[in-house]
């Protein structure tokens, strides 16, 4: 069990502000694990924590099964790739890389093909005698990462690295990580609070806010059954329709919509009362006005955003909501809508997933701790 | 965890120092103004304070309750101080302005003359313009070409013709001014330089002339800078004695810190020496802890 | 001429007459005192020729006097002995504050801050009796004027080393850690020498606050071979002196701005030109 981090009922708190909440997480050994949130939802401060950098409140830090809580950061075997890289500016990329070696009881000789090695894997071969200065922003980067990886840690830690790049490079360099993660079988801890990073590249992700963890998934998991409101709404974009909730019919959840009813298959069919119906842009269908059969909502085509290879159309919808829908370009009939026309949405059951909004998902879990009798079961 | 322990062990020896040679020495001066004199006129500080002798703290602030001799000196000094940091501020400041604002390309030679006095030894300063303005000197002969001889006379600034080192206020308080001013005018030059030009762009875009965006904008931005600036000059001059000693032989022009040297360093009188010393500081001390409440809260802002 | 200076479209032009004339007044006046420094005559006022007479001649000048030249090696004296003691202990006294966790550290922060406020004729005076009445063991002399030399520039050297600190930030020290480097590693591997500049500058700048130093150096002086060349410069200002005084002057000018300048640049090449511009300033 090489690289696995437990982390359990992890709190940090700072005068009177609590960044983490008794977090229980569970990075498995070798996987690409991302931590994803806005700012301010804790995660970098997960990130210290694990690195040692920052001492939790309460809670336990387990690496492969040991507690390393309370352990200083120069003696765990985790090491991170910062932000802006921290390249020590008074020594080369060779003095860089071989930094941490002067710990190992590595001999010279060792070190300098240890070094060499490591920077041709990260495609800075022929690097060693430049400085830091003289290095472009993704060539830091790589330095920094083999300057933590030449140590053969048993996790490595990163925060945001890519934030400092422009889009193209950050698009190759996510390639590239993951690449190497595959290719190196280290566990990765990553940091970012860009949702499209962390789609690409991850294993598995845990989103963020507040301090809590809301979800923790496979990116496809995640994108196709996001749990809560929030999660539904950071990655990716979502389609979130207020409606009301009425209770079972067969598997699925009957949900109102003004005059409209509209079957859900997904997520919490069987609550009751006021609910969100998510669906995303490209499952749902667009068809021409009054088509008839189930799930069809009638509306009126407000925008249409021209995004290259599709369009978003924007379409407002009984009840006021504005439905967001894919188009791919020159497909047919969709293709060609523009503004105010009339069209029909199909909203598949099978796409339709029920999200309790927040406020409702808290009262309930009060309200279940109280055991008080409740209407309806909760389900996720 | 060890890592507390280092920087404070790191910080002992400087603390240790201060505390001896700073703490410890105030203290002399506290127990020597409220100690005594032996026959020998040596002062003989009493260090229990339960022992404290008030008689010569007593004797200085009766001189100065009645009028005395001290009172004098100190309104003389508080006269000299607030009579050149004016005209300190009213030069400065729009050399300051300048070299922030209006400088361009020229700024970093700029900033080079502003600096370069700032090094210079004071006593030097002060000694060249002893050289010029001696009766025979460059400067006075200079003045009095241009008329300024005459005008000063004529304002009663100047009581003989070339005798400009001869016991004149006026000399004493453009010496003040010339030699501190660089001391004011580098704080101000920074606080106007971290002014926000974006903000007196947004002004005139909403109307205010160049003058009033000055003097609604810039101004009330830079005063906090004007404030420190000024603090930061108003109080080694408080504590000057040798200018008024270089610049003018007589001791019409005394400040308090001429005659905390006479009684002190020169004569025997240590113990008023002490006293006034005390005094001194006392005066100063709300201008001191101003200074350091300021610039803790500016760093503070700073770094936010 | 008035109507370059009125122009109304340009910049305000009579901001940069006034600027001109104060940088002219500021410094022409030394600029003459150094100038009479090469004066062929005896007159500090009436030019008589260029020559070197003064700094290297036979009689009366800054190489052969002696009152001259002792004054000058005392200086460099004291100001060599200032700067090898408060050096270590003011970068010691800015790590530690800047790293400072717990209670104390304001108290300790003003301590260190308040000889900057104190004017210095309090300072003379007060370490005056420190050394008559609490150590007459050490006495006025040399030893009492470096101690209250170290005394003040002390907080100057601690002020540059914050700031720096400042500015290098955690990050450093926190990556040389995550790679393995024990607390005192972390110090001497990768603070340390990302503070030389710093360290070399107010080590400059502390020589040429001694160098300057004239109140607290003449209070603690005890006889006529504990005299600096500011005390000479004081004390013969008003007689009728030579121009070797102004030589002297000028000598022990040339030594402070060469070693401001070269720490001006070494702090420039390493840490980036706003910085070393507020380090001139001395931004407390």
């Amino acid at each position: 069990m090489q690289g696995e981090i437990r982390l359990e009922e992890l709190t940090k708190q700072f005068a009177g502000v609590v960044a983490v909440d008794a977090i229980d997480l569970q990075m498995p050994p070798g996987e690409f694990f991302t931590l994803l949130g806005p700012s301010g939802c804790g995660k970098t401060t997960t990130l210290r924590m694990i690195a040692g950098f920052e001492r939790p409140t309460s809670g336990r830090i387990l690496l492969d099964g040991g507690d390393v809580a309370q352990v200083p950061p120069h003696r765990r075997n985790v090491n991170t790739v910062f932000q802006s890289y921290a390249l020590f500016p008074h020594l080369d990329v060779a003095g860089n890389v071989a930094f941490g070696l002067k710990y190992r009881r590595v001999t010279k000789a060792e070190q300098r093909k240890m070094v060499v090695e490591v920077l041709e894997r990260v495609q800075l071969g022929g690097f060693e005698h430049r400085k830091p200065a003289q290095l472009s922003g993704g060539q830091q980067q790589r330095v920094a990462l083999a300057r933590a990886l030449v140590l053969t840690p048993r996790v490595l830690l990163l925060d945001e690295p890519l934030g400092a790049l422009d889009a193209r490079l950050r698009k190759d360099l996510q390639v590239e990580l993951k690449a190497l993660q595959v290719d190196i079988g280290v566990t990765f801890v990553f940091v970012t609070h860009d949702q499209e990073e962390a789609l690409t590249m991850s294993d598995r992700i845990a989103v963020m806010r507040s301090g809590r963890v809301e979800q923790v998934a496979s990116p496809r998991e995640m994108y196709d059954e996001p749990a809560t409101e929030f999660v539904a709404d950071f990655l990716g974009v979502s389609n979130l329709l207020p409606a009301e909730a009425a209770g079972r019919d067969g598997d699925c959840c009957v949900l109102r919509l003004g005059e409209s009813t509209l079957l859900a298959a997904r997520g919490a069919t069987g609550s009751r009362g006021p609910v969100k119906a998510m669906i995303r842009p490209e499952r749902i269908g667009i068809e021409p006005h009054g088509s008839a059969g189930e799930n069809r909502l009638p509306g009126l085509v407000e925008r249409v955003v021209f995004l290259g290879g599709s369009s978003e159309l924007h379409v407002r919808v009984v009840g006021g909501s504005v439905l967001k829908a894919t188009v791919v370009s020159g497909d047919g009939e969709a293709a060609g809508l523009s503004r105010g026309a009339a069209v029909s949405l199909h909203l598949p059951r099978e796409a339709l997933r029920v999200l309790v909004p927040d406020s409702a998902q808290e009262a309930e879990s009060a309200a279940a701790a109280a055991e008080r009798p409740v209407r309806t079961a909760p389900s996720m | 965890m060890s890592g507390r322990w280092t920087w404070r062990l790191l910080s002992l020896p400087g603390v240790g120092w201060l505390s001896v040679f700073f703490l410890v020495a105030f203290y002399a001066v506290l127990c020597v103004a409220f100690g005594n004199q032996d026959t020998l006129s040596q002062p003989v500080p009493f260090w229990n304070p339960l022992d404290w002798n008030v008689g010569y703290v007593l004797d200085v602030l009766r001189n100065i309750w009645h009028g005395g001799q001290y009172l004098t000196v100190l309104l003389r000094t508080l006269a000299f101080v607030a009579i050149a940091m004016a005209l300190a501020l009213l030069v400065g400041y729009p050399v300051a302005y300048f070299t922030a604002r209006h400088a361009g390309r020229f700024r970093g030679l700029v900033l080079l003359g502003l600096i370069v006095p700032f090094w210079i030894n004071y006593l030097m300063r002060m000694l060249a313009w002893i050289n010029l303005l001696s009766p025979d000197g460059w400067g006075t002969r200079v003045l009095h070409d241009l008329g300024i001889e005459r005008l000063f006379l004529w304002l009663g600034l100047l009581s003989t013709r070339g005798g400009w080192l001869d016991g004149q206020e006026a000399t004493v308080v453009i010496a003040l001014v010339y030699g501190y001013i660089p001391f004011l005018i580098l704080p101000l030059y920074a606080a106007l330089d971290r002014i926000d030009q974006r903000q007196i762009e947004a002004a005139r875009d909403l109307g205010a002339s160049p003058l009033s965006a000055f003097l609604r904008v810039t101004l009330p931005l830079s005063m906090p800078g004007i404030l420190a600036g000024s603090v930061l000059v108003a109080l080694p001059m408080f504590g000057d004695y040798y200018t008024p000693d270089l610049v003018s032989a007589s001791t019409r022009t005394n400040m308090i810190g001429n005659q905390i040297d006479e009684f002190t360093r020169q004569g025997s009188e240590k113990v008023t020496g002490a006293v006034l010393t005390l005094l001194l500081a006392l005066i100063l001390l709300a201008l001191m802890f101003y200074y350091l409440r300021s610039t803790r809260r500016a760093a503070a802002e700073h770094a936010a | 001429m008035i109507a370059w200076v009125r122009n109304p479209w340009g910049r305000p032009r009579w901001l940069a007459v006034v600027t001109a004339a104060y940088v002219l007044w500021s410094i022409v006046p030394v600029g003459i005192a150094i100038l009479f420094a090469f004066n062929a005559g005896r007159s500090r006022t009436t030019w008589q020729g260029f020559s070197f007479h003064w700094f290297t001649g036979s009689t009366g000048s800054v190489l052969h006097d002696p009152a001259l030249q002792s004054a000058l090696e005392h200086t460099l004296l004291l100001a060599g002995l200032c700067v090898a003691i408060s050096t270590p202990i003011g970068v010691a006294l800015g790590l530690g504050l800047q790293r400072w966790r717990g209670p104390g550290g304001g108290t300790v922060n003003t301590l260190m801050l308040l000889p900057l406020v104190t004017p210095e004729i309090v300072m003379g005076v007060a370490l005056l009796l420190l050394f008559l009445r609490v150590f007459p063991g050490i006495g006025l002399g040399t030893p009492a004027q470096v101690i209250g030399q170290v005394t003040f520039t002390l907080s100057y050297v601690v002020v540059m080393v914050r700031g720096r600190l400042a500015s290098i930030g955690r990050e450093y020290e926190e990556a040389a850690a995550d790679l393995g480097a024990p607390p005192h590693d972390q110090l001497l591997r990768v603070l340390l020498p990302l503070l030389a500049p710093a360290i070399i500058a107010s080590a400059a700048v502390a020589f040429a606050l001694s160098l300057d130093d004239f109140v607290v150096t003449q209070y603690l002086s005890s006889d006529a071979s504990t005299t600096t060349v500011p005390m000479l410069l004081y004390a013969s200002a008003r007689g009728a002196p030579t121009p070797a005084l102004n030589a002297i002057a000028t000598v022990a000018l040339v030594i402070t701005l060469a070693t401001l300048t070269l720490a001006f640049l070494v702090y420039r090449r390493f840490a980036g030109g706003r910085e070393a511009v507020e380090l001139a300033s001395l931004e407390v």
